[in-house]
């Protein structure tokens, strides 16, 4: 029993509409990575914000290295050595890396702050975590990687006994990973706990001991991570058998829907030509940074493009706004739900129906009640998302149903392209079968789809061509056949050195 | 299994509460029965047919600028001309009459000036990305600066008989025994209330001030929702200044003065939230009737100007503080 530094019993949340957490127990000794794993709204960062102190607990019990903790907050759990790196990144953007790391624990004396001090120790942390980020830099100019290790530095710079890790490694490129791997092992061999939460199955078996496996607010399963296989981990995870990862269909390529010519939008999009045809779905491969998402913004019409011609069905289409590319029957779901995707305060009702208004009302702009509730209904059925009521805000849906809402918002409406940018970022397995599913069904449809993915199995699996881009160009495309992982990375990485380089003038030079 | 919101309400109240922001609401109603039944044990004479005739002429003004706030505010912005176009309208539309003008004629004169206001607004806040409080605080001046300038900064002479008819149209007549400036405050808030929550325009409002990135790319022009709001809000206070121009018969240069804020004041009471995306036009009428509420009755009560004052101050942030703490609660437990 003393061993465990962190003990929690019968642990129950509810929030209003969802039972978030339903008697359930976690332990962790010191010097042990522990996984927790489990899909999307299995109540895994619920738990963790629970430990944390941010969400009070509806009942169970907290022993910290072994004492009984009646009174929890986020300030006793921070005095406990508790700290978490959240799934969305905290950061005052308009702060520099060394202010958010110190925030509200300023280095000086009485109210003086001592810039100096504070600038040296953020460094050493910085430098102990080998990433290259001035302390001076503003956390809003760099990319959101970086900010990523920042959020990590300011965790390390409190001497965390026991780290609460959401999902670090999503934003990370695989050197980053592999050095965040390296301090969690160093922080491991000093006796911390770390609790690491993460979709990416493929990384445990480089740092994980224990897993612990939850599924809708309750514990599933626990033990070494040597007694699991990755299927009886998923198995636990979903509840089923997932035969396929990535289902994959073949349909016989016909006319090109989408082509692109010559596109040119700043630094990130330069000289983009390609092609979509029917019956087939594009990946989009590369490396953090190569210019994808920047890709899809242009074409989409949210970046103001500098040159460069777009067709649809043969025709020349003029976008200069996202109306202007829905109009043309082009749709992007994109990749950060919360900036981009979905207007979370607002009811499911009102997020799904908000680009298709114009199917939806008369002429006089009047919204008809009934097609509006068709429409939703349809969509909250085909993409089966759990919700009670699509009057329900979307803020209070887990993330995995945030993101169908984000798809079913867009494939609500008849078009001829659509976009997917990151579209199973943070999502879990089952739900990401789904999203494969759904682009299967568009394809199968004649609708072109473009997909794109930092999952490089994910593009192998899904895609029937493979676009890899580096450092704002296509480098390279590849079919189904020829793609490997291996030719893709090489391809991703083309201008590997250039990028590092860039990289590093961005952390520092502002 | 996850869904396990209380299904056993009936269809109505549960349709009712469901609206975004309808807790509020209903909650602030109770605030306002309870409101009128103090002021009413403490001095009877509050219920008079009298007193409540004059109670809900109070009351419009309030509204109708309510409800331009309102639009503005679920945008996430905020207008700061609305007391300025209010002296602007009163004092163009008296300045014009004096001159022996038609009164329609420089009502609808007037109406256009004050809409322009309102495009510049939405025009500076949207097209140029300018903070709203500063744009608005620029239109604000200048605003003012027009109600002065209108007729060569003196308040104007009496409007005259000619301006009888515009003169019961927006105050003195009465229709059903009720007088007309309410009627057009309600018949305002139908409108807009049905514009705001049944069309097209009305989503596009919410979506901008919910998140108006996600707007953006749901292919929303987030310039033309913007400069419709400001207009709608330029409007309202519009209509109130021709109600001050009428109740008083003269232009006065400082008509209007801090409505503004008295508007911010009536739509966060109702449940509006000042940083966009939430509350409904209901709550702002609602916001309206406690604010005019408290100064008729307060006065009534035969409390002075500045104990009236402190006491509105005080329950505006009651109000607002109570709808946080309902709020962050939902939102920890």
């Amino acid at each position: 029993m003393e061993d465990y530094i962190v003990r929690m019993e019968h642990i129950s949340k509810s929030f209003p509409g969802v039972k978030a957490l339903d008697d359930v127990p976690l332990d962790l000794k010191s010097g042990e990575v522990l996984a927790l794993l489990g899909e999307n709204g299995a109540g895994k960062s619920t738990l963790m914000k629970i430990l944390a102190g941010i969400y009070t607990r509806d009942a169970g019990d907290i022993f910290i290295f072994g004492e009984k903790k009646d009174t929890w907050n986020a300030k006793i759990a921070k005095e406990n050595g508790i700290a978490i790196i959240h799934q969305e990144l905290n950061m005052c953007q308009h702060l520099t890396v060394a202010e958010n790391m110190f925030l509200g624990r300023e280095p000086g004396k009485a109210f003086l702050l001592n810039r100096g001090d504070m600038n040296k120790e953020a460094a050493k942390v910085l430098d102990n975590l080998h990433v290259d980020i001035s302390p001076k830099a503003l956390v809003g100019s760099l990319p959101v990687s970086k900010q990523q290790m920042v959020e990590i530095a300011k965790a390390l710079s409190v001497n965390a006994k026991i780290l609460i890790m959401d999902e670090p490694t999503s934003a990370l490129s695989s050197k980053e990973i592999d050095d965040l791997f390296v301090i969690i092992r160093q922080l491991r061999a000093e006796g911390c706990g770390i609790i690491y939460i993460s979709h990416r199955l493929e990384e445990l078996s480089h740092i994980v001991d224990r897993v612990s496996i939850m599924r809708d607010g309750r514990f599933i399963s626990s033990g070494s991570f040597s007694d699991y296989t990755m299927d009886s981990i998923i198995s636990d995870m979903v509840g089923r058998e997932i035969k396929e990862k990535f289902p994959h269909v073949d349909c016989k390529a016909g006319k090109t829907i989408l082509e692109v010519r010559h596109l040119n939008a700043g630094r990130m999009v330069r000289d983009i030509s390609f092609s979509v045809r029917e019956g087939e779905i594009v990946g989009i491969a590369g490396l953090m940074g190569a210019g994808r998402t920047e890709t899809t913004r242009a074409i989409f019409g949210i970046d103001q493009k500098e040159s460069g011609e777009i067709f649809v069905d043969g025709r020349e289409v003029r976008i200069r706004k996202p109306s202007d590319a829905i109009k043309n029957g082009i749709v992007l779901a994109p990749e950060d739900r919360k900036k981009d995707g979905l207007c979370t305060k607002l009811p499911v009702q009102h997020n799904i129906s908000l680009p298709n208004l114009d199917l939806i009302s008369d002429k006089a702009g009047k919204v008809i009640r009934r097609k509006e509730n068709t429409m939703t209904e349809k969509a909250i059925d085909d993409f089966s998302i759990k919700v009670s009521d699509p009057g329900v805000a979307v803020q209070n849906l887990s993330g995995g149903n945030q993101q169908k809402v984000v798809v079913a918002k867009w494939l609500s409406r008849k078009s001829r392209i659509v976009i997917f940018d990151e579209p199973t970022r943070g999502i879990d397995v089952a739900a990401k079968v789904e999203i494969y599913n759904i682009m299967n069904q568009l394809k199968k449809d004649g609708i072109g789809v473009l997909f794109v993915s930092s999952e490089m199995p994910e593009v192998l699996g899904v895609s029937d061509r493979i676009l890899v881009m580096c450092d704002g160009r296509i480098t390279g495309e590849l079919s189904r056949e020829e793609a490997t992982q291996e030719k893709v990375l090489t391809l991703a990485t083309q201008f590997e050195k250039k990028i590092e380089t860039k990289g590093e003038e961005n952390g520092t030079e502002h | 299994m996850e869904q396990s919101i209380e299904k056993n309400k009936t269809g109505i109240i549960r349709r009712i509460t469901a609206i975004n922001g309808m807790g509020q609401v209903l909650t602030v109603t109770v605030g306002l029965i309870v409101l009128c039944l103090v002021f009413g044990i403490i001095n009877p004479t509050f219920f008079s047919s009298r007193n409540l005739g004059n109670l809900l002429r109070q009351i419009a003004p309030f509204i109708l600028i309510g409800i331009g706030q309102s639009y503005v505010l679920i945008t996430g912005n905020i207008d700061l001309s609305i007391g300025s176009v209010i002296g602007m309208s009163t004092m163009l539309s008296a300045t014009m009459m004096t001159k022996g003008v038609n009164p329609w004629l420089a009502a609808l004169i007037t109406l256009a000036a004050c809409l322009v206001m309102g495009i510049l607004n939405g025009w500076l806040v949207a097209g140029f990305s300018m903070p709203p409080f500063i744009a608005t605080l620029g239109t604000m001046t200048i605003g003012r600066g027009i109600a002065q300038i209108a007729n060569g900064n003196y308040n104007t002479n009496s409007i005259g008989a000619a301006a009888e008819g515009f003169r019961n149209f927006f105050y003195y007549g009465k229709v059903a025994g009720i007088y007309t400036t309410f009627w057009i405050a309600v018949i305002i808030f139908l409108i807009f209330n049905f514009y705001l929550s049944k069309t097209k325009t009305g989503r596009h409002i919410y979506a901008v001030g919910s998140n108006i990135n996600a707007a953006k790319l749901s292919g929303v022009s987030v310039t033309a929702v913007t400069i419709k709001v400001y207009v709608i809000s330029a409007f309202c206070a519009a209509i109130v200044g021709f109600t001050q121009c009428a109740s008083a018969g003269m232009g006065a240069m400082d008509a209007g003065n801090s409505y503004e804020m008295y508007a911010v004041a009536a739509s966060v009471i109702g449940g509006v939230s000042t940083l966009g995306g939430q509350g409904i036009l209901f709550g702002t009428v609602i916001g309206a009737a406690i604010w005019a509420v408290l100064q008729n009755g307060l006065q009534f009560a035969g409390a002075p100007v500045a104990i009236r004052n402190i006491a509105i101050g005080i329950i505006v942030i009651i109000s607002v503080l109570l709808d946080i703490i309902v709020r962050g609660r939902k939102r920890s437990n």
